[in-house]
C-alpha cells in the first residue's frame, strides 16, 4: 500500500510540475554578520510571498535575483529576522542580525508538515539548542541531558547505573497504567524507547511487573536502560518539546505523553568543516551514606543485636581482624570516561551532508560496570530540482552497558541489599587463590558478586529516516507541496546475565545464565499535501492533509539456564533451561487535515482534526476523532499596543485532543503455560481480557501571554494549561477470588493543571562581557475527577511502607500509608510543589565562556526503602544515635515503626542542584593555518546538590519509567562527573 | 485552486481506499486464549487445562507454608530483603496483618486462580462434543475435588472472615461465606465430585498422583480430603466413613498419598521452600521450641538439622535449619497416609473409642523411634498427644496453626519477643472488601 501511494504521488508530481519565472529582475548581494561582525553562515534570504530565496555561504555572503519592488526577509536560527525592500539594499550591503534573545523568530514545528514562527505560535513549545543540550557539562546519556531544561517536565533518573534510564513526564502524569513517556521523533522517525529486562529477576526474585508498568515490556524492577539513550547528544541540532495534546494532537496515538522532536545536524553550503573533539573525565559516586561503627557499648543498647552477632563482633575484635567500609569499597570506584567525536559537514547549492563518527566509553563507580557507545551518522540532503528536495538521515549505533546487580530484590543477592546487612567486621575478601568466603550476614558476598557476575545489554541499532519535499504547484499566490517523511528504527538487543555456580547465592541453582535476544522493528510514515495560499500580504492560508501509519514489531526471547557447567555461559551448557518469548505487534493509522490562517501576520488561527485507529483497540476498525484548534493574537503587530516598551506582545490559546492506545493484548484473556513433570499445562492468566477496550483520550487547553521588552532583550512567557485524561486506562484490581487479579479498564478521568513561567534576558551586554540568562518556573497539580472502579493501593509495598493510590477527588500521584494512629492517611505526593531552573552563559572578550544550569525541585516525596533496608540489616550510619522519644537506638526505633507508621519511608525529595557548569575558552587566531579554531574547557556535572533526602540521591526511580516513579530500594547510586574538553576545527 | 481541489480529492479518495482495505488485528501472539477453549475443546486441550490446574497448585505454595508455619510458631523465615516475615507475621511491636500485603493477597490469588482454571475446565468439558460422557465426568470430578481443596486452603488463612464460594462469573461474584457455611459448601463440593468420579473415565495424566490417577484412586483422594474437612467440621462419624473410602491404612506407608511434584524441566517449577543447610541471609529455620519440646530419640528431629552457626535476625534466633524438603525437587504433600492415621486417631478420641486411638498414635510413635504412649488415657490427654504427634509428623506441611486454632489453643503457642502476637486469622484481601 505504501508503494501504491508513492506511485500515485509520483504521477501527481509529473503532471503538476510547474515552472514560473518573474519578469524584470534585479540582483542583490551582500554580507550578513552578527552584532560583533562575525559572518553568519546559512542565513536565509527569502522573497516575501514566494518560495524563492537563497542561503549565505561560509563567508556570510549571498547573491539573489529578485523581482523589482520585492520585499526580502533575512533570518537565521537564533537571530531576529529583518525585512528589507530589495530596492533599498545597496550592492554588497553589510547587514547585521541581532541575536534573538526571546526566540521570537525561531521556527517551530506545529503540524506534521508545517511550521510557524514562535512569534505567532499558539502553544508554549520548549526548545533546547545544541549548546544547551551538550555544550555545558555532558550528562550520562542523551536523555539525562534534558533534565532541568524543559519547563513543565518532570524528568527523573531511574538509576545511576551506566547506560542510564530516565523517566520523562510532560505536564503531569498523562496516564496511570498506560504509557506516560513522550514520543521521540528523530528526523521524522518514531524512535522506540522500550525498556527490555535482562531477566535478572530470575535471581533477584524481584517482581517482574511489581510496579505500575508503562511501556516496559519486561520487568521494570530490573532497571532496564531507556533505549532512547542510544542517541548521541552531539549529533543533535535542536530539540522541540510538544508538551501536550494541544500542540501534539497531530501526532495522534502516540502523542498523549507529549512529543520530543529531535532534529539532527545538517551540513551548510560552503567549505567543508571538520571538527574533532575529545572529552576526558572521571565519574565518581555523588554521595555515600556511611556505615555503622560497632562498639560493645552500642551493641549492648541494641535490642536487635542477637547474642551470636555480638559474639561474632567480639571475636573479630579480639582477633584484630581488619574492619572494612564495604560501602566505600563497592561504590568507591573512579570510572574513567572518554568521548571522541569526529564530525564533517559541508555542501554546495544542491547537496549538503553531515557525517559524524563517535565513541564514548565510561567506567562505573562499581567495578566491572560501564557503558560504551559507538555511533556513525550520515545526513544527506539533495535538491533534485528546484522543486524537489530529498533527504536521508542514517544512524548506526552500537551500545553496550554493564549494569551490575542492584535495586530491589527478594532474595538478598543485589549488591545494595547484601551490603545492608553486612557489618564492617565481616571478612569478605578472597584468599590468595581467589576464593571468596561466604558472607555469613547476607545471602551473597557483594565483592564476589561484583567480581564474578555479568549483566550486560548490548544493542546494534539502525535508524534511517527519509524525507521528500516536492513543490507540486507554484504561483504568486499559491504553493502546493507534497511532503513525505518516514523511516525505520531497527535494533537487535542482547542481554547477557551470567551468575557462575561459585557465587554464594547460586548454591541451589548452581550457576545461572540468562540470555535475552530482542528484535524490534518500528516503521512509520507521514504523507501530506500542504497548500500555502497567500491572496494578499494580509492573509495567508496553509492547508494540510495527509495520512500516517506506525507499526511496531517487538520480539523478545529470554532463555534462562540453571545448573550451568562451570566456566560456560551458553544456555545449552546447563542442566535446566527455560525459555520465554514475548511478542508485541501493532499498527496505528491516522488521517488528518489542518488549516492555519495568518491574518496580517498578527492573528494566527489553526484548526485541525485527526482520525485514528489502532490494532490494540477493542474495535480495530473504528476511527476515533481528535480535533485541535489554536489562536494567537499579536498586539504589537496589530499596533494595538504602541510605544517602545513592548517589542512584542502576544496572547494565545490552544486546544487539542490526543489518545493513548491500550496495551497490546489487553483485549484477551490468556492462558499461561506451565509444565509439570513433562505435562504441558495451561492456567488462566491473572489479567482478565476486556474485548471492548477503548483508547484513553486526552484533552488539553492552554493559554498564555508572551511579551518581550527592550528590543527583545528581555522576554517573558506565561502559560496556563488544563489537561484532562478521559477514560484513563487502569489495570483495575479485581477481587482475586474471581481468578483474576487485574483487568485493563477505562477507569475514570483525571486532570492536570499547571503553570509555566519563563524569562529570557541579556542583562549585560558590553564589549567585554555578555551575560544571557533564562529562568523557568513550573508546577503541576493533578486531580482524579472520576474513578469508576474501587480504589486500592497500587504498587507492591502496601500501606505498611507507603503506596500510590488513585482516589476520586485526590491527587493522582498521592502516596498513602499507615499514619501511626491506626489509620491510613496521605503521607506524600510524587508531584513536586514546583520546579525552577536557570541557564546562564557569561562570555568574556568573546573568548571565555562560563555556562551553568541550576535546577531546584521543591517538594514531592519518594518512597525510600534504602534506609529501612540498612536499619533492618543493622548497618545504617546513624543506627546508634538516640533522637527518638522511646530512647531506643534510632535504627531500631525506625524498625519498630514498620507496620504501624510509614512516615519514615515517605520522604521529601527536594533538591537544589548545580546540574551542569562548564568553562570554555576558544582560540581563533592560531599559528598554523590548517587549524581554524581550538576550544578547551572543563565541566562538572551533578557536582553540587543541596538536599535533606536520606538516601543516595533524591532523583531515583527503581521501578522504572511508569507512573510509580520515586521508589528507592538500594539503587545503583547516582554519580557525578568531571570532564576536560578539547576540540579542533579544521 | 481548482487544481488543488482535484489533487485533494484524488488524495483523499486513494487514502480512503487504502485504509478501508487493511485494518489489522494481530490477535494474541503470546498465549492461547480462554475464549478459544470454552466452545468445543479437544481432549488434548482439556488435558492441558488439567495439567495447568495441577501445576497451579504449586504457585505460592511455599509462601503459604511460610505464613501458616510462621504464625503457627513452627518456623522463622529470615530474609535480608523482606522484613515482613519477622514483623507483621509475628506481630512485632505494633505491627498487624495488612489486607494489602503479599502474605494474604498472593496466596489467595494463586488459590483462586486454580479455582478459576477448574471452572474453565468444567465449562470446557461440559461444552465439548469431542469426549464421552464418562470422560466428561472424569474431568469434572477432578476439577471439583481440586476446587474444594483450594477453597479449604483459603479458608485456613481467613478462618472466620470466610471465603467466596460462588466465583464462576467473574463479573458477578457470589457473597463471602462464613467459616461454617464455607466448610459445608466445601464438603458438598467434594461429595458431588465423588458422584462425578463414580464410573468416570479418566482421559488425562497427573504428575503427582502416583497410583491414584485413575477414577478409583481419585475417589480415594477425594475422600481423604473429605475426611480432613470432616474433622474440621467436627463430624467425627463422617470422618471415619470418609477414611474408609480413602487410601487410609494403619499399616501402610506414611508417605502413601498425593503430592505436588517439582522438576527441572523447561517451564517446570522448583520447590522454593527448599533452602540448603547452613545458608545465610535467605533462610528458613525451625522455631527453637521444635527441638526444645521434642521427646528424646524421636527421629523427627531430623526435620530440623543443627546449623554450624546460629542464625539471628531482629531479636529472633535459631540454630536449626528446616530439613523437611531436602532438595529443590522434593515433593510437597497434598495429603498423605500419616495425616489420615492421625485423623483416624482424632475421630476415635472424639468418639471416645480411646483404645483404637492409642493404637493409631502408637503406630505413629513406633515408626518414629518412640516407645508406646504411656500417659493417661483420657480424651483430654489423648487430644494433647494427638496434637503433639500432628505437630511433629506434619511439621511444615501447613497444619500446626490450623490445629491449635481448631482446639482454641493458640494462646499456648510460644511468643518470642515482648509485644509479639499470635494471629487467629488473616483479613480478607483488600480487593475482596469492595
Amino acid at each position: 500500500m505504501g508503494k501504491l501511494f508513492l506511485r500515485l504521488a509520483g504521477l501527481i508530481c509529473i503532471i503538476a510540475l510547474p515552472c514560473f519565472a518573474f519578469s524584470q529582475t534585479k540582483t542583490v548581494s551582500g554580507k550578513i554578520t552578527d552584532a560583533k561582525g562575525m559572518p553568519v553562515v546559512g542565513a536565509s534570504i527569502t522573497i516575501k510571498q514566494s518560495n524563492q530565496g537563497t542561503l549565505t555561504d561560509a563567508d556570510g555572503k549571498f547573491k539573489l535575483n529578485v523581482p523589482a519592488g520585492a520585499t526580502l526577509v533575512i533570518g537565521s536560527a537564533g537571530y531576529r529576522s529583518q525585512t528589507f525592500k530589495a530596492d533599498d539594499i545597496a550592492a554588497d550591503a553589510q547587514i547585521k542580525l541581532e541575536e534573538d534573545v526571546a526566540h521570537l523568530d525561531e521556527v517551530v514545528v506545529t503540524g506534521l508538515a508545517t511550521a510557524v514562527k514562535r512569534r505567532n505560535l499558539a502553544n508554549a513549545v520548549a526548545t533546547i539548542s545544541s549548546k544547551e543540550l551538550s555544550g555545558v557539562a555532558p550528562a550520562q546519556t542523551f536523555d539525562a541531558a534534558l533534565e532541568g531544561k524543559i519547563p513543565g517536565a518532570y524528568i527523573n533518573a531511574n538509576t545511576g547505573a551506566p547506560g542510564g534510564g530516565i523517566s520523562v513526564k510532560l505536564r503531569g502524569v498523562t496516564s496511570v497504567y498506560g504509557n506516560t513517556q513522550p514520543l521521540y521523533v528523530v528526523d521524522g522517525v518514531f524512535v522506540d524507547n522500550t525498556g527490555t529486562s535482562a531477566g535478572v529477576n530470575v535471581v533477584t526474585s524481584a517482581l517482574a511487573n511489581g510496579a505500575i508498568t508503562s511501556n516496559n515490556a519486561g520487568g521494570t524492577q530490573d532497571n532496564p536502560s531507556s533505549r532512547i539513550a542510544d542517541l548521541r547528544a552531539e549529533d543533535i541540532e535542536s530539540i522541540e518539546i510538544l508538551k501536550g495534546a494541544s500542540a501534539a494532537a497531530v501526532y495522534g496515538s502516540k502523542a498523549a505523553g507529549g512529543v520530543v522532536i529531535i532534529t539532527t545536524k545538517r551540513g551548510k553550503e560552503g567549505k567543508t568543516k571538520v571538527t574533532l573533539s575529545q572529552d576526558l573525565g572521571q565519574i565518581s559516586v555523588r554521595k555515600l551514606l556511611g556505615v555503622r561503627h560497632y562498639t560493645d557499648a552500642n551493641l549492648a543498647k541494641d535490642p536487635a543485636a542477637s547474642p551470636s552477632f555480638v559474639a561474632a563482633f567480639q571475636a573479630a575484635e579480639a582477633a584484630h581482624l581488619p574492619f572494612h567500609d564495604y560501602e566505600k569499597e563497592v561504590w568507591g570506584n573512579k570510572g574513567f570516561a572518554r568521548n571522541t567525536v569526529l564530525s564533517v559537514s559541508g555542501g554546495n547549492a544542491k547537496t549538503n551532508f553531515y557525517f559524524s563518527a563517535s565513541q564514548k566509553d565510561e567506567g562505573g563507580i562499581m567495578k566491572n560496570t560501564g557503558y560504551r557507545n559507538s555511533s556513525l551518522r550520515l545526513n544527506l540532503e539533495h535538491h533534485l530540482t528546484d522543486n524537489i528536495k530529498i533527504g536521508v538521515s542514517t544512524n548506526y549505533i552500537n551500545s553496550s552497558a554493564d549494569r551490575g546487580l542492584t535495586g530491589n530484590d527478594n532474595a538478598g543477592v543485589t549488591v545494595g541489599i547484601a551490603l545492608s546487612s553486612t557489618p564492617e567486621f565481616a571478612q569478605l575478601h578472597p584468599d590468595a587463590s581467589g576464593n571468596y568466603p561466604n558472607n555469613p550476614y547476607a545471602a551473597s558476598n557483594p565483592l564476589q558478586t561484583i567480581a564474578l557476575m555479568t549483566n550486560n545489554e548490548s544493542v546494534n541499532r539502525f535508524i534511517t529516516g527519509l524525507n521528500l519535499e516536492a513543490a507540486l504547484q507554484k504561483s504568486r499566490t499559491s504553493v502546493t507541496k507534497l511532503i513525505g517523511k518516514g523511516g525505520i528504527d531497527f535494533y537487535n538487543l542482547e542481554t547477557n546475565a551470567i551468575f557462575p555456580g561459585v557465587l554464594q547465592f547460586q548454591a541451589v541453582n548452581k550457576g545461572t545464565s540468562i540470555q535475552g535476544f530482542t528484535k524490534n522493528l518500528n516503521t512509520n510514515y507521514i504523507l501530506s499535501l500542504v497548500n500555502i495560499f497567500t491572496p494578499s500580504d494580509k492573509l495567508s492560508l496553509t492547508t494540510s492533509a495527509g495520512l500516517t501509519q506506525e507499526t511496531g514489531d517487538y520480539n523478545n526471547l529470554l532463555n534462562v539456564a540453571t545448573q550451568v557447567i562451570a566456566g560456560q555461559s551458553n544456555v545449552n551448557q546447563a542442566g535446566a533451561l527455560n525459555a520465554l518469548q514475548t511478542r508485541i505487534k501493532y499498527q496505528n493509522e491516522g488521517l488528518f487535515v489542518q488549516e492555519e490562517a495568518s491574518i496580517i501576520d498578527a492573528l494566527m488561527l489553526t484548526a485541525g482534526v485527526r482520525f485514528d485507529r489502532s490494532s490494540n483497540n477493542g474495535d480495530v476498525a473504528k476511527y476515533y476523532a481528535y480535533p485541535k484548534a489554536g489562536i494567537s493574537w499579536n498586539l504589537t503587530k496589530m499596533n494595538i499596543l504602541k510605544g517602545d516598551l513592548f517589542d512584542n506582545f502576544k496572547l494565545r490559546a490552544a486546544y487539542g485532543e490526543a489518545n493513548n492506545v491500550p496495551a497490546y493484548g489487553s483485549k484477551f484473556t490468556a492462558f499461561n503455560i506451565s509444565n509439570i513433570a513433562g505435562n504441558p499445562g495451561l492456567i488462566v492468566n491473572p489479567q482478565q481480557g476486556q474485548p471492548d477496550i477503548k483508547p484513553e483520550r486526552q484533552r488539553e487547553f492552554e493559554a498564555g501571554i508572551d511579551f518581550s521588552l527592550f528590543r527583545g532583550k528581555l522576554g517573558f512567557e506565561f502559560t496556563y494549561y488544563d489537561k484532562t485524561i478521559n477514560d484513563f486506562l487502569m489495570q483495575a484490581s479485581l477481587p482475586s477470588s474471581s481468578g483474576f487479579t487485574s483487568a485493563w479498564v477505562n477507569a475514570g478521568n483525571l486532570r492536570n493543571r499547571g503553570v509555566e513561567l519563563g524569562m529570557n534576558a541579556r542583562p549585560v551586554e558590553s564589549k567585554t562581557v555578555t551575560w544571557t540568562t533564562s529562568v523557568n518556573f513550573w508546577l503541576n497539580r493533578s486531580l482524579v475527577t472520576k474513578l469508576t472502579i474501587p480504589s486500592v493501593p497500587q504498587g507492591s509495598f502496601g500501606y505498611v511502607l507507603g503506596s500510590f493510590q488513585i482516589q476520586q477527588g485526590k491527587s493522582a500521584t498521592q502516596i498513602l500509608g499507615l499514619d501511626g494512629t491506626g489509620g491510613v492517611s496521605k503521607l506524600g505526593d510524587a508531584e513536586p510543589t514546583f520546579q525552577m531552573s536557570t541557564y546562564n552563559e557569561i562570555t568574556f572578550f568573546n573568548k571565555l565562556s562560563l555556562r551553568f544550569l541550576l535546577h531546584w525541585k521543591k517538594g514531592g516525596q519518594n518512597i525510600n526503602l534504602t534506609n529501612l533496608e540498612n536499619d533492618f540489616g543493622g548497618t545504617s550510619a546513624d543506627y546508634d544515635n538516640v533522637t527518638n522519644k522511646a530512647g531506643l537506638p534510632d535504627g531500631f526505633y525506625r524498625i519498630t515503626q514498620v507496620g504501624s507508621d510509614a512516615h519514615e519511608f515517605v520522604q521529601t525529595s527536594s533538591y537544589l542542584r548545580l546540574r551542569e557548569i562548564g568553562l570554555y575558552y576558544s582560540f581563533t587566531k592560531l599559528p598554523v593555518s590548517y587549524v581554524k579554531a581550538i576550544r578547551i574547557g572543563v565541566s562538572l556535572n551533578n557536582f553540587l546538590t543541596v538536599t535533606k533526602y536520606k538516601s543516595y540521591d533524591p532523583e531515583v526511580s527503581n521501578f522504572g519509567t511508569g507512573f510509580s516513579s520515586g521508589v528507592d530500594v538500594d539503587p545503583y547510586p547516582a554519580t557525578k562527573r568531571a570532564d576536560f574538553h578539547i576540540s579542533f576545527d579544521f | 485552486m481548482k487544481n488543488n481541489i482535484a489533487i485533494y480529492t484524488v488524495f483523499l479518495l486513494s487514502t480512503g481506499l487504502i485504509f478501508s482495505s487493511c485494518k489489522k488485528d494481530y490477535g494474541d501472539l503470546n498465549h492461547a486464549t480462554v475464549e478459544s477453549f470454552t466452545s468445543n475443546a479437544t481432549s488434548s486441550e482439556l488435558n492441558n487445562l488439567v495439567s495447568g490446574t495441577e501445576s497451579g497448585l504449586r504457585n505460592n505454595l511455599a509462601l503459604y507454608l511460610d505464613v501458616v508455619g510462621i504464625i503457627g510458631r513452627e518456623m522463622y523465615h529470615f530474609s535480608a530483603s523482606e522484613p515482613r516475615y519477622v514483623t507483621d507475621l509475628l506481630g512485632a511491636n505494633d505491627a498487624t496483618l495488612s489486607n494489602s500485603n503479599f502474605y494474604i493477597t498472593n496466596t489467595w490469588a494463586s488459590r483462586y486462580a486454580v479455582v478459576k482454571n477448574c471452572n474453565i475446565l468444567i465449562e470446557a468439558a461440559s461444552n465439548s462434543k469431542l469426549i464421552t460422557s464418562a470422560q466428561k465426568n472424569g474431568y469434572i470430578g477432578f476439577a471439583r475435588t481440586i476446587k474444594a481443596y483450594q477453597l479449604l486452603m483459603c479458608l485456613n488463612q481467613t478462618d472466620s472472615n470466610g471465603i467466596r464460594i460462588d466465583v464462576s462469573d467473574p463479573n458477578n461474584l457470589g457473597p463471602i461465606v462464613g467459616y461454617d457455611d464455607a466448610l459445608t459448601a466445601i464438603a458438598s463440593l467434594l461429595d458431588s465430585a465423588k458422584t462425578d468420579l463414580s464410573g468416570a473415565d479418566i482421559a488425562f495424566t497427573l504428575a503427582g498422583f502416583g497410583n491414584f490417577g485413575d477414577a478409583a484412586g481419585l475417589t480415594q483422594v477425594n475422600r481423604a480430603l473429605a475426611a480432613r474437612v470432616a474433622v474440621y467440621r467436627q463430624h467425627w462419624d463422617d470422618a471415619l466413613t470418609d477414611l474408609s473410602a480413602s487410601f487410609f491404612s494403619l499399616t501402610g506407608n506414611f508417605n502413601m498419598g498425593v503430592f505436588d511434584v517439582y522438576g527441572t524441566g523447561s517451564g517446570d517449577q522448583l520447590n522454593t521452600f527448599f533452602i540448603p543447610q547452613n545458608q545465610t541471609g535467605e533462610i528458613r529455620l525451625a522455631h527453637p521450641s521444635y527441638a526444645a519440646d521434642i521427646e528424646a530419640n524421636d527421629d523427627r528431629i531430623g526435620k530440623a538439622t543443627l546449623r554450624t552457626a546460629v542464625a539471628s535476625l531482629n531479636g529472633l534466633s535459631s540454630d536449626r535449619d528446616i530439613w523437611v524438603y531436602t532438595s529443590s525437587t522434593a515433593p510437597i504433600p497434598i495429603i498423605r497416609n500419616e495425616e489420615l492415621i492421625l485423623i483416624y486417631a482424632e475421630a476415635e478420641i472424639q468418639k471416645n473409642d480411646l483404645a483404637d486411638a492409642v493404637t493409631a498414635l502408637n503406630t505413629i510413635r513406633k515408626a518414629h523411634n518412640l516407645p508406646d504412649y504411656s500417659g493417661i488415657v483420657s480424651q483430654a490427654a489423648l487430644i494433647t498427644e494427638m496434637l503433639n504427634e500432628r505437630r511433629y509428623s506434619l511439621f511444615c506441611e501447613g497444619h500446626r496453626w490450623v490445629d491449635m486454632r481448631r482446639y482454641n489453643l493458640l494462646s499456648q503457642l510460644p511468643v518470642d519477643r515482648a509485644g509479639d502476637d499470635v494471629w487467629t486469622e488473616f483479613p480478607l484481601p483488600v480487593s475482596e472488601q469492595q
